[in-house]
């Protein structure tokens, strides 16, 4: 912060250190905004039949202001939550002073679209970001929303975007239909992992409870989305796909952290125990996850002690891992002042609040003031 | 163990033919003709994990009990859990179980409790079963698998809830169950070590159904004891549970305080697996953050291995703390003098 102030001149007037980069910001396109990107026979298609995938809002209801913000409203035609450029500049970017906003664009996310359907849509929501958001503010930056049940169609798109640097990563959901570490999906993040991206898994998707049966209430539903992604976590160690790409990087958005020592613990055990269970494996389950796997911060967990959740990062050396995210225009956002507790210490809140994006990211640490 | 109380030890029919004294002629001919077997739950307990399940009460006592007698075991039979779907073979066989259970495991020996089987597909069945032989104290607890085609906290099954908590018996909720439909919430697994790790993910969706649809605001005598699940997971599940509740308390206006307090109060989690940090530090902090071993029972999990976390814990634990894990907790909960 100092480090800005004390510039002088015309080096102040450039540029501008970066101190907050959040990496889960919702922009949210409605159907008429995507639709004017599809081809005639797509348009016709969703204009008749519509998308027969229920939202996961319809299965869950948020039983206040749908689950969003009260004041993210934007109150201009045709826009909803999320779909405004200029709100979620204002509200977000210009009042929290954020440096770089992750995009992360939920509209593509399902898997019973037909496999055309959904490589127009999602190269529809890709096009939108480049055109609404990308430009207006080059605090925007995109992830790439691939038709991740169809890996073919999802690695073209992954190769029409990636001359794009304001893409920084490649979008999935936390919930497909199967397992994320399924061998099915590994050409999207062979192809992500060449072109220098991430993989963001954001919670959400395929809603399919089982295992405990589905749950009754948002309540359940939402705090089990940190549950989902313990499986997905677990599905992508025991399945080898670290160990066949040793460059991949995935970055678990939405799903909290605190969870990860307790996961890490049980998968090394487990894997003591029964090795031949899974002979690709040639190192611990912690070991890939601490060379692969980044966690974003919201819904940051809230014991009733602060330092407990120290622990819980230093348990599972989160500490270079962890990327903040507010999670705008949502209900439970985080807010970069009030997020983070006291007891992570100055130099673990710079590494949360920016050091660890920047780094994984590959962005400049400073930006056009 | 000497001196504990072994809250989850393993004992099954070896086969049928075991139970055939106890099933009717029609059940008789179903499995004969049908030429089903106990298959002793091979998804869950591959030969390359697991020891073998004591089938008789000679063998129980060889392997758990000792000579001078001063411990309680409670013995989980799982069969129950078996992969058939036809809820009126599900009634009859949870029938001859429990039949052949006291008789032929628990009127050997009264250091012995068991698990009340039940049905795990019909909540009507579960709730005959317990009115029929559920009054014998030796049946502590009404055995559920954690794995379930509904959350068991779901109002469907809380009839089941109702006949347990009058006759003084807690829920014990075990490890698998189910084979068949996917293992966890994300999809169909490829490995056994994901399909073993999962019963702890899904014993925290147990945990946040149970609280949520109000259990313990209607039987508040109630207690779940969690077996095989581990229970490192539960403070940093409590932490996020408190925390959401606090945003969207009004869509379950029966939650009236805090979900970790109904948890603190309510749950039990056995000693198995202790999936645990190396590190004593370590341990000391999963401790702190857990606000002690209070919620801990004692479980040797016999035939089961978890690796060495157990030995490791109770090592850390200061006396008056494992005294309460190896007896005071489960002596309270089972109503043992």
């Amino acid at each position: 912060m100092s480090q800005v102030e004390t510039r002088t001149g015309a080096e102040a007037q450039a540029t501008r250190a970066v101190e907050l980069v959040d990496c889960d910001v919702h922009a949210q396109a409605t159907e008429a905004m995507l639709a004017k990107y599809l081809s005639a026979p797509a348009r016709r298609m969703l204009e008749r039949y519509g998308r027969r995938t229920p939202r996961v809002t319809e299965w869950y209801p948020r039983a206040r202001n749908a689950g969003m913000r009260v004041d993210a409203w934007p109150g201009k035609p045709g826009h909803i939550w999320g779909s405004d450029p200029e709100t979620t500049r204002e509200q977000l970017l210009d009042e929290f002073g954020v440096d770089y906003a992750v995009l992360e664009v939920l509209s593509g996310q399902d898997c019973y679209d037909h496999p055309d359907f959904a490589a127009e849509w999602n190269s529809a929501v890709n096009q939108w970001q480049v055109d609404e958001w990308l430009g207006f503010d080059s605090r925007f930056l995109g992830t790439i929303a691939v038709p991740h049940e169809y890996p073919d169609l999802a690695v073209a798109e992954i190769e029409r975007r990636a001359g794009d640097e304001r893409f920084v990563a490649v979008l999935l959901p936390a919930s497909a239909a199967e397992q994320l570490g399924a061998r099915k999906y590994w050409p999207i993040y062979e192809a992500a992992t060449a072109h220098g991206r991430p993989v963001a898994f954001h919670t959400g998707g395929y809603v399919d409870h089982r295992g405990a049966g589905y749950p009754s209430f948002y309540l359940d539903y939402h705090v089990g989305n940190g549950i989902v992604m313990q499986t997905q976590l677990a599905s992508m160690v025991a399945g080898g796909m670290f160990e066949a790409i040793p460059g991949l990087r995935v970055v678990l958005t939405e799903c909290g952290l605190a969870w990860a020592a307790a996961l890490i613990w049980s998968l090394d055990s487990a894997w003591e125990l029964m090795r031949e269970d899974v002979p690709r494996l040639q190192r611990s389950p912690s070991e890939y996850v601490r060379d692969h796997v980044w966690f974003t911060t919201q819904p940051i967990e809230e014991p009733d002690d602060p330092r407990h959740l120290v622990y819980a990062i230093e348990q599972a050396r989160l500490e270079d891992r962890l990327l903040f995210a507010t999670d705008y225009p949502h209900w439970d956002f985080d807010s970069p002042k009030q997020a983070l507790p006291r007891a992570l210490g100055p130099s673990l809140r710079r590494s949360v609040l920016y050091e660890n994006a920047l780094s994984l990211y590959g962005l400049p640490a400073e930006r056009p003031a | 163990m000497r001196g504990a109380i072994d809250c989850d030890v393993h004992c099954a029919p070896a086969s049928f033919d075991a139970l055939f004294p106890y099933l009717s002629d029609y059940w008789r001919q179903y499995i004969s003709e049908a030429g089903i077997r106990l298959n002793g739950l091979a998804f869950a307990y591959p030969s390359g994990v697991a020891g073998s399940v004591p089938s008789s009460y000679d063998a129980l006592a060889d392997a758990v009990l000792t000579k001078s007698g001063d411990e309680v075991v409670v013995v989980n039979c799982l069969t129950g859990f078996e992969t058939h779907r036809n809820p009126y073979f599900s009634a009859a066989v949870a029938s001859a179980l429990n039949d052949w259970m006291l008789e032929q495991i628990l009127a050997h020996d009264d250091r012995l409790r068991a698990s009340l089987v039940v049905s795990p597909v019909s909540t009507d069945d579960a709730v005959s079963e317990i009115e029929r032989v559920g009054e014998d104290p030796r049946f502590v607890q009404v055995l559920l698998p954690v794995r379930s085609d509904l959350p068991w906290g779901h109002k469907n099954n809380h009839a089941l809830f109702a006949a347990a908590s009058s006759r003084a018996m807690q829920i014990g909720l075990h490890a698998w169950g189910r084979a068949g439909k996917a293992a966890t919430p994300s999809g169909f697994t490829t490995t056994y070590l994901e399909d073993y790790v999962g019963n702890q993910p899904i014993a925290q969706a147990q945990v946040l159904s149970f609280v949520s649809e109000g259990v313990f605001e209607r039987f508040p005598e109630l207690r779940v004891v969690v077996a095989e699940c581990g229970f490192a997971w539960l403070a940093p599940l409590l932490w996020r549970f408190d925390k959401d509740w606090k945003g969207v308390w009004r869509e379950v206006p029966w939650v009236k305080r805090r979900p970790s307090e109904y948890v603190r109060e309510h749950f039990r989690f056995t000693t198995a697996p202790a999936h645990l940090p190396s590190d004593g530090a370590l341990l000391d902090q999963l401790l702190e953050m857990m606000g002690g071993a209070g919620m801990l029972v004692y479980a040797s999990d016999y035939p089961h291995q978890h690796g060495d976390g157990l030995p490791a814990l109770l090592d850390r634990l200061s006396e008056p703390e494992r005294r309460s894990v190896l007896w005071d907790t489960a002596a309270e909960l089972y109503q043992v003098a």
